[in-house]
């Protein structure tokens, strides 16, 4: 994966601001005021403690499954199934939530964290062994298996889990499975550390370990480069790196949905919905493949996904401008040719120069 | 000879990033002649013919065909002129026939606008009749030999009635015995009129059926002559720029104990067919042993099976004391058996990574590079920047991607890495290839230098000068099988193409 | 009532509905990887069209006003795909994907931003196709095989008899299968394999746009929220599974189409849960792949080695 460059930069700027415009144009064609939305917007993400709590709420795991794509992408695999690992985790960390008791406070919430990483990851066992030993597009498995997904999960939580006989919905968690939420009117809570946390290890593992230099040895672009001959060559099992990425990813998913049961929704439900599986693509895609870019994205992410909510509700516009926002976004981002042609201008080269990370 | 002249090319410049593939080239070939082109790898001679077929486009220069100038802006416009190119790699569809491939694009039409197989069919079985090709139509392309193929590739460019014929080193994946044949079919081909132009960088083949050539060297015309007031001499000197052509340095080999035993092995290829029958083979300390032979003989997958990217189907490889048939790749590293593969970019390397961590990654679990699985980047830097001035890999520094590298450069990677570690053993498959010729003679200086520390080395190459100067003892491979031992120094090129062909003695 | 009761006409004529909007789907994947584009995007190309459809004709009260814009959606759609993975070099699959999160986000943003709307849009200004009736099978044993059904089933015949024409029997189809087996070849040949991609990437455009268009306006009048489903990524895997030919394609989809059908029957026979009914196809997917799997291993069977 190319490192942050000017280019890089400069195209994500300029992308930014033809984005602002489109979101101008559609805005004001379904017949709204772009300026009140854009105060909304601003508001809702950034304007006082509760908000900001909000929008870091939204970041929590926003960043963990642009983690999860990063970590895929980057051993080489394609894993667009991290929504399901998402569910299926959230799933069981909840029911492991009201299933056991008498624990301690840590001993329980790492107890359920573990159990909703377990199965998360056990999610992307299926497609990681078919490609790796039949050759099964990893792509098209992991996307299926979103939809298996939700509909299993809800069937548990209609039939199996369920506890209540009106809603549809397991019981409440224990109060020793909660992870805190720290200011009064808000799901802001501490799974937001453990995020931060595990991205950070993410970054300090894939570049700074020899276990993150085996893992990547197979793949580092941004098209899914698995089967590389170059790490089996060199004596490094691709295969198993191959799976062990795609493991860590699906944990990682899973973590993602475990700490929105354990911190925010306290039970699994039926018509709980979540999508930041595939926001996780996108964020992962313009943070560069890099952990620390991911945080970063995914709080100007989450906040703008806040605020997305506040405009929604003060407003008749739909929060899904947001994601049709970014997507746009990503459509200048993922344009090879733009970044290149940029080469072309010496102050360009210049620039990106001056720019470019520090030489070894 | 007549002296119309059917191609004239100008002044022609073509540069890539980085290299100049062409400068200011003059080329002109007579109708009727059979003109050879020649020069190294990297020479430009595939770039010269691709801008003449239209795949590339010049910089600078004019192209006249048949004495009427031409912009030839697309492949299209050089086949609507005659021209017709067999390139350097095959451009067949696998899984169509012979016909098929042969009409692509230009299928004949009934009156219902569909294509007419059958007419397509007898239009392609007149052709090969008269010029003595032999064709079976139902044989899809994946399963015809090499041989077929290339004869599919000639018959492409008759069927579209090519009056110009570019062969790009047509007998590069050739036995003497079919490149004899690919011979006759050039002789009727002209005698039907025909003008061809034949890439080589084999100089013997030049002078035994070319009527003139021209000889490039770095991107450059170095000479034109007739091949009767030239000599291989001459022309050598002109294509390398020195008088004497890779000779390499060395002592005579001081071998000691044995190193590798390879016993009766046998190895299945990709599609499950058998690849490598039953070979015997050993190495000792001090020794370089060559394999020589026609690409696609097994070469591949011996290599593979002593490296352990392939399992061993049966036999035994013993390393010393142990026998590491099957072992794993890892197992086998970890022994100092060192491995220059013949796929760089997708084996050797991996070009999204940096120089650096390609750099280290036979080296990076050891101390200083790291401790307890984690990195100590100073030391790493340190350790990548002395490869990079040992080895001379031209790049400013090593955080550079693989990809922005040259290819000598990124090979010049491979061997700093695989030769930095100290091998007991160095397996080296196509070393030089696409390498230009300084860096060669380095290369082969390197390995040299191992055998005269004591290390064993394994030279697999289709470059027979390669292994004739390089190697102190060679293997002929054919067919999967070792078919003859020689010394390099008791046996000449015309005996050796004949045990390439598999004829034992 | 038997489990076996429920192989009658009836389920072949379900099989047949169920089979369409895969098959056409699956066609224009098939048309794609044929010429070696990997499109992923036709999944939101659906949407899009499905979506446009149920707009047009919800405002103008014609269905026909709601083909051209569902067609139109597609088209542009893949407009869109081409642009960036042809002419501005985004990875095929990145293109995909964004454009299928862009098509899910943007038609629930205009549905509840147009139309007040969470979750479905109904309304009964939609227009939506009829069934075709030919009176000239009127009492002929053919009848019930053959009328009545809506459009997408006799499209789905023919486009996989049309294609599988146009695949062996023209200049296109072999330029198409040249280009996306051996590009170089095909380039060799004068044949511009951009333009065949640009050109199988717009006529699948317009397919994924039909075969969207008829989710919103066969045989329920409304749009839902995601409600292509998957829809593209099923027409991957049965073009896949069908070796991307046209009349494999077709066996493929009518697999999906048989384990939707019985899945619906066995719902009324035995009262399932309805979510373990949906999941069927998905789950018929993931069997497939993993057959994908298997038939590519058994593949290579490795020759004995001959006794010394
Ligand atoms: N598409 C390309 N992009 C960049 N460099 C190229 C390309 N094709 C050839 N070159 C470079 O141009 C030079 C001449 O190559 P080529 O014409 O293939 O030589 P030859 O056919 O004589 O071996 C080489 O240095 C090669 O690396
Ligand atoms: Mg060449």
């Amino acid at each position: 994966m190319d490192k942050f460059s000017f280019k890089d930069v400069l195209v994500t700027v300029a992308g930014l601001f033809i984005t602002v415009f489109i979101a101008w144009v559609l805005i004001t064609a379904t017949g709204n005021n772009p300026s009140e939305v854009a105060k909304y917007l601003y508001e809702g993400g950034f304007k006082g403690t509760r908000n900001i709590a909000n929008s870091l709420y939204q970041a929590t795991p926003l960043i963990l499954t642009a983690v999860a794509t990063l970590v895929s992408f980057r051993v080489g695999m394609f894993n667009i199934g991290i929504n399901g690992s998402m569910y299926v985790g959230a799933l069981y960390a909840g029911w492991a939530g009201y299933r056991f008791t008498g624990l301690g406070h840590f001993s329980h919430v790492t107890l359920c964290i573990a159990i909703g990483m377990f199965v998360g990851a056990a999610w992307m066992l299926l497609p990681a062994l078919l490609r790796v030993y039949a050759g099964v597009s990893e792509i098209i498995s992991t996307i299926i298996l979103n939809f298996v997904a939700v509909l299993f999960v809800s069937y548990m939580a209609n039939g199996p889990f369920r506890a209540d006989p009106i809603a549809p919905a397991t019981p409440r968690i224990l109060e020793t499975a909660e992870l805190k939420q720290i200011f009064p009117n808000s799901q802001f809570n501490t799974g937001f550390f453990i995020a931060v946390f595990v991205a950070i290890l993410a970054h300090f593992v894939l570049n700074k370990t020899t276990f993150g230099y085996e893992l990547r040895s197979g793949g580092d672009g941004l098209v899914g480069m698995y089967p590389s001959r170059f790490s089996s060559y060199l004596g490094i099992p691709s295969d198993r790196s191959a799976i062990t990425g795609m493991l860590i990813s699906g944990a990682l998913g899973g973590l993602a949905g475990a700490i929105e049961v354990l911190g925010a929704v306290r039970y699994f439900f039926q018509e709980l919905e979540f999508n930041q599986g595939f926001d996780g693509i996108l964020i992962g895609i313009l943070g560069k493949l890099e952990p620390i870019g991911a945080i970063i994205a995914s709080l100007f992410y989450g906040a703008i996904k806040n605020g997305g909510f506040y405009v929604d509700y003060k407003t008749d516009v739909a929060r899904e401008i947001i994601i049709v926002l970014i997507s746009i976004l990503i459509f200048f981002v993922s344009a090879q040719k733009i970044v290149k042609g940029l080469e072309k201008y010496p102050i360009v080269k210049k620039l990106d120069s001056i720019f470019s990370r520090k030489k070894m | 000879m007549n002296k119309e002249i059917a191609i004239d090319l100008k002044n022609i410049t073509k540069a890539y990033p980085g290299v100049v593939a062409n400068k200011n080239v003059d080329f002109q070939v007579y109708k009727g002649e059979i003109h050879a082109l020649v020069g190294e790898n990297g020479a430009g001679k595939s770039t010269l013919m691709k801008i003449l077929y239209g795949i590339e486009q010049p910089d600078e220069g004019e192209i006249f065909v048949n004495g009427s100038s031409e912009v030839i802006s697309k492949v299209e416009t050089a086949i609507n002129l005659g021209i017709g190119m067999v390139h350097q790699e095959f451009t067949l569809v696998p899984s169509f026939t012979a016909p098929e491939n042969i009409g692509l694009g230009q299928e004949p039409k009934n009156n219902r606008g569909l294509v007419d197989w059958k007419g397509l069919n007898n239009a392609v079985m007149d052709i090969a009749k008269k010029y003595g090709f032999e064709v079976d139509p139902g044989l899809k392309m994946i399963d015809a030999s090499v041989g077929v193929q290339q004869r599919t590739e000639i018959l492409k460019t008759l069927y579209r009635n090519a009056n110009i014929l570019i062969l790009d080193e047509p007998t590069a994946v050739l036995t003497p015995q079919e490149t004899d044949e690919l011979f006759t079919v050039i002789r009727t081909l002209v005698d039907e009129g025909k003008t061809v132009i034949f890439i080589t960088h084999k100089l013997r083949e030049v002078m035994e059926i070319a009527d003139r050539v021209t000889v490039m060297r770095a991107g450059e015309v170095q000479g034109v002559s007739e091949t009767g007031n030239t000599s291989i001499t001459e022309l050598a000197s002109q294509m390398v720029g020195r008088e004497v052509f890779l000779q390499v340095k060395k002592d005579e080999a001081q071998p000691t104990e044995k190193i590798l035993d390879v016993q009766d092995l046998w190895v299945h290829d990709a599609r499950g067919l058998l690849a490598v029958k039953g070979i015997d083979l050993d190495i000792k300390k001090g020794e370089i042993v060559g394999i020589a032979g026609v690409e696609g003989n097994g070469q591949t997958e011996l290599v593979e099976a002593l490296t352990g990217l392939r399992k061993a189907s049966k036999g035994k490889v013993m390393y010393l004391d142990e026998d590491i048939a099957s072992s794993s790749p890892k197992n086998i590293r970890r022994k100092k058996i060192a491995h220059i593969p013949e796929d760089r970019t997708n084996t050797g390397l991996n070009t999204q990574l940096s120089i650096w961590e390609n750099l280290i990654g036979n080296s990076y679990f050891r101390k200083p590079l790291s401790s307890r699985g984690i990195f100590n980047l100073k030391k790493v830097g340190e350790h990548a920047n002395k490869l990079r001035e040992d080895f001379d890999i031209r790049a400013p520094n090593v955080s550079l991607k693989v990809k922005s590298l040259s290819g000598g450069n990124q090979q010049k990677v491979v061997v700093a890495r695989e030769l930095s570690e100290d091998p007991s053993l160095t397996i080296a498959s196509q070393p030089t290839r696409g390498v230009d010729i300084g860096n060669i003679e380095a290369i082969h200086e390197q390995l040299v230098q191992m055998r005269d520390e004591g290390g064993a080395v394994l030279l697999v190459s289709a470059e027979l000068d390669e292994v004739m100067a390089v190697a102190d003892r060679v293997g002929v491979m054919y067919e999967g099988q070792i078919v003859k031992w020689v010394n390099p120094k008791e046996v000449d090129q015309a005996q050796m193409g004949l045990y390439m062909a598999g004829v034992k003695d | 009532m038997e489990w076996i009761e429920i192989f009658d006409i009836s389920l072949l004529r379900s099989l047949l509905r169920s089979t369409a909007p895969i098959a056409i789907v699956g066609l224009a994947a098939a048309l794609c990887s044929a010429a070696g584009v990997l499109n992923i995007g036709l999944e939101g190309k659906m949407l899009n069209a499905a979506f446009a459809g149920v707009a047009a004709s919800y405002y103008t009260e014609s269905v026909w006003a709601g083909l051209a814009a569902g067609v139109t959606a597609g088209l542009l759609t893949a407009l869109l795909f081409g642009l960036l993975s042809f002419t501005l070099g985004a990875d095929e699959v990145l293109a995909g994907l964004a454009i299928n999160i862009f098509s899910l986000a943007g038609t629930t943003y205009l549905m509840r931003t147009i139309w007040g709307q969470a979750g479905f849009f109904s309304d009964p200004r939609i227009v939506g196709f009829e069934p075709i009736h030919f009176t000239f099978l009127e009492g002929s044993f053919l009848e019930p095989f053959l009328s009545d059904f809506t459009y997408s089933v006799y499209l789905m015949f023919f486009l996989a008899v049309g294609l599988h024409i146009v695949y062996y029997r023209t200049r296109l189809g072999t330029a198409i299968r040249a280009t996306g087996e051996n590009p170089e070849a095909a380039e060799d040949a004068g044949i511009n394999t951009v333009r065949i991609k640009w050109l199988v990437t717009i006529f699948s455009g317009a397919l994924a746009g039909i075969s969207g268009l008829f989710l919103s306006l066969e045989n329920l009048t409304m749009f839902t929220e995601g409600m292509s489903a998957g829809k593209g990524y099923i027409g991957l895997v049965a073009s896949s599974f069908g070796n991307n030919t046209p009349l494999g394609t077709f066996g493929a989809s009518a697999f999906f189409g048989l384990g939707d059908a019985i899945g619906i029957r066995l719902q009324g026979v035995y009262e399932l849960d309805s979510r373990l009914i949906l999941m069927i196809p998905y789950a018929l997917t993931v069997v497939v792949l993993i057959l994908i799997g298997i038939r590519q291993r058994l593949k290579v069977r490795p020759v004995p080695i001959p006794e010394s």
